[in-house]
């Protein structure tokens, strides 16, 4: 299956007010493949948003990109001109449910001139009737309530809004949708209700593919087919959701997913185990293995040199798998 | 009652900010009563001490002390005095001023009014108007424009009208005399409808003006910076870009919604129109309602000086309530909150 966004050997960084430079992603490649969802997880400040500003074409300042290549559906995405992203990709290929969706919505405008604003600026020619007839008839699909779109923001609930966001994020159709967080602020109830609505948003292929950022591995056993597990500007492990979450093969996705409860059979048995120590400082970070001064296996090549990538199937940047077949470096 | 506001909140909104204006104008007609018979001095005694230039008899002087006295009413007891105030005030009688006797206060009043509604309310508009603009461009620019606009702004804005009116009347009126430093018009000219005249008056009107201008725009544009950067960072920007919403339509969104403050900030000037006009009506003599307070109160002219801050209660009153009105339509927020439904 074709890839709609893939990024190779992405390195992007923050310009600090003080002029200096922050890596935040260091030599990721990754690839979103169409009718996919992949989870990607990992701790606060590893660079998972970051990477999902760059899979969805949103870099602005102070994030730019130093290296690396950034292919939509195979074309170089990084040349497309400013009003051509706007028009074409924007909400049309590549759409977003952002972080803190609670104030994504503008407080003096209404559901519906938002909708209208949104699908005018794609399509010029669109009456405002038949704009708001088109989210009607979306709303009605997906079971939201029409009404929504006379509302203003304040007059709709958290969960609502939420789901508010979703809807208008997907009404141009988008091949790929990003969420980032999406169920952060939300009770149980509402992000059951969120998560639905995204896999019944991929059962009628209103949308194509999700990028799901969480910091919530247990929300992605449901929802992701490949999980990519992040640590401090890195992605070191990659793989089929149920490889990651059963089988980790990378330390630091074992930690995660040891970290988690999950109500089921043979809990008990299992203990809850955190991740000792914190992240290192990005603007200095390790030599070696990134995750090596919190590692329960680390050996002093780990301390000396960068883990080497390996693939069998799989893809976790250990020196614990060095003797795997077909090692090499990214 | 209940059913007349049944299914209209806003009436009912509105109706509640109406008695609350009300309540605020009767504790300021009665605040304008007492406080300018607390500063010290008798106005009395002012005018007699005037008339008595000469050497007058004592027992002259006393009669007309006690003349004075009765005509103005000052020799009855206070509430009597404060029950005659409020029958003149309800008919529209604002009294006799003492330092201008017999002229009736509403008579001078109206004289000077014009002037002041003239370089006020222009000045207040273009600052506001050209202060918005400003901050928003710093906000949206960024950059060198940004700091060089703001550093002045924020020097605008701290410098005292005075301060500012003196400056100027150094820099256009001695050093180079390009303005006339005092007064209305020239003395050759009477007030009248006519090309000449009004090019006088408009020549006198040109630093007044440009001091409460530069001040009002420096305050002003300090306010709506700080607004606009903050819309422009929040996430309902980023989400509208993010939809591949125009930047026109998103700037617009974010200078709509920053402008809301900005409303209460041009009431709030209307509010301070006289206050801020009387220090540069008085620094320039500008024949309007600011040098006739500062008169008045120099001279202890109490009927005079509750003619003048009735009108600025009214004034203060009023622009308050037209931008609850506006509110009411712009901000769904406040019109929700203040209904007390959603």
């Amino acid at each position: 299956m074709p890839n709609v966004v893939e990024v190779e050997g992405l390195e992007a960084y923050y310009r600090t007010p003080a002029g200096d430079d922050l890596k935040a992603v260091d030599g990721v490649s990754l690839a979103v493949r169409e009718g996919e969802v992949l989870g990607i997880a990992g701790e606060s400040g590893c660079g998972k948003t970051t990477l999902a500003q760059v899979l969805g074409l949103t870099v602005r300042k102070p994030l730019y990109i130093r290296s690396g290549k950034v292919l939509l559906e195979g074309r170089n995405a990084l040349a497309l001109d400013r009003e051509t992203m706007r028009r074409e990709v924007r909400g049309k290929t590549i759409s977003a449910v952002p972080q803190g969706a609670m104030n994504s919505l503008n407080p003096t405008l209404r559901v519906r001139n938002l909708v209208i604003d949104v699908l005018r600026d794609h399509h010029p020619r669109i009456r405002r009737r038949e704009a708001v007839e088109r989210a009607r008839e979306r709303l009605d699909l997906l079971g939201l309530p029409p009404r929504v779109l006379d509302a203003y923001p304040h007059q709709l609930s958290g969960g609502m809004k939420q789901r508010v966001i979703m809807v208008v994020s997907t009404l141009l159709d988008p091949v790929l949708l990003i969420v980032d967080e999406p169920t952060s602020a939300l009770d149980v109830t509402s992000q059951k209700v969120a998560i639905k609505l995204l896999v019944d948003l991929l059962a009628r292929r209103i949308i194509r593919s999700i990028v799901f950022i969480t910091h919530e591995l247990p929300l992605l056993r449901h929802v992701a087919d490949r999980i990519a597990i992040m640590y401090a500007g890195r992605v070191v492990e990659v793989g089929a959701m149920e490889d990651v979450v059963f089988r980790p093969r990378h330390p630091y996705a074992a930690g995660l997913v040891g970290s988690v409860l999950v109500p089921e059979p043979g809990m008990k048995e299992r203990t809850v185990t955190g991740i000792p120590g914190r992240p290192p400082d990005m603007r200095r970070p390790p030599v070696g293995c990134r995750f090596a001064p919190r590692c329960p296996r680390r050996f002093d090549r780990c301390d000396r040199d960068p883990p080497p990538f390996v693939v069998d199937g799989r893809k976790a940047w250990c020196w614990l798998h060095r003797d795997a077949p077909h090692g090499g470096r990214p | 009652m209940v059913r007349l506001f049944r299914n209209r909140p806003y009436l009912l909104y509105l109706t509640r900010k109406a008695f609350w204006y009300l309540v605020a104008f009767v504790a300021a007609v009665a605040l304008n009563f007492f406080l300018p018979r607390l500063i010290p001095g008798n106005p009395v005694s002012v005018i007699v001490g005037q008339m008595s230039a000469g050497a007058v008899e004592s027992a002259t002087l006393e009669r007309l002390y006690a003349t004075f006295m009765r005509d103005f009413g000052l020799d009855r007891p206070l509430p009597v005095q404060f029950w005659t105030y409020l029958t003149g005030v309800l008919q529209g009688d604002l009294g006799t001023s003492f330092m201008l006797y017999p002229a009736k206060v509403w008579d001078v009043i109206r004289q000077a009014l014009p002037w002041t509604v003239a370089l006020q309310v222009p000045a207040i508009l273009v600052g506001w108007i050209l202060g918005n603009v400003l901050g928003a461009l710093a906000a949206y620019k960024g950059g060198a424009f940004d700091r060089v606009a703001f550093t002045g702004s924020l020097m605008l804005s701290s410098i005292p009208y005075f301060c500012l009116a003196i400056i100027f009347m150094y820099l256009f009126a001695v050093h180079w005399p390009l303005f006339p430093a005092s007064g209305g018009y020239s003395s050759g000219y009477f007030p009248e409808w006519s090309w000449g005249f009004f090019l006088d008056a408009l020549h006198h009107y040109a630093l007044p003006f440009l001091t409460l201008v530069l001040v009002a725009i420096g305050g002003q544009a300090i306010g709506m910076r700080e607004m606009a950067i903050y819309e422009l960072n929040t996430d309902y920007v980023n989400y509208a870009r993010k939809l591949g919403v125009r930047d026109r339509r998103v700037v617009r969104y974010v200078f709509r919604n920053a402008m809301l403050p900005q409303i209460t900030g041009l009431a709030i000037s209307f509010g301070t129109l006289i206050g801020g006009a009387l220090v540069t009506e008085a620094v320039f003599s500008y024949p309007g309602l600011g040098s006739l307070l500062f008169t008045a109160i120099r001279q202890v002219d109490y009927p005079m000086i509750q003619g003048i801050t009735l009108i600025i209660t009214l004034t203060v009153l009023l622009a308050n309530f037209l931008v609850d009105i506006a509110y009411g339509f712009i901000d769904p927020r406040i019109r929700a909150g203040q209904a007390g439904g959603r």
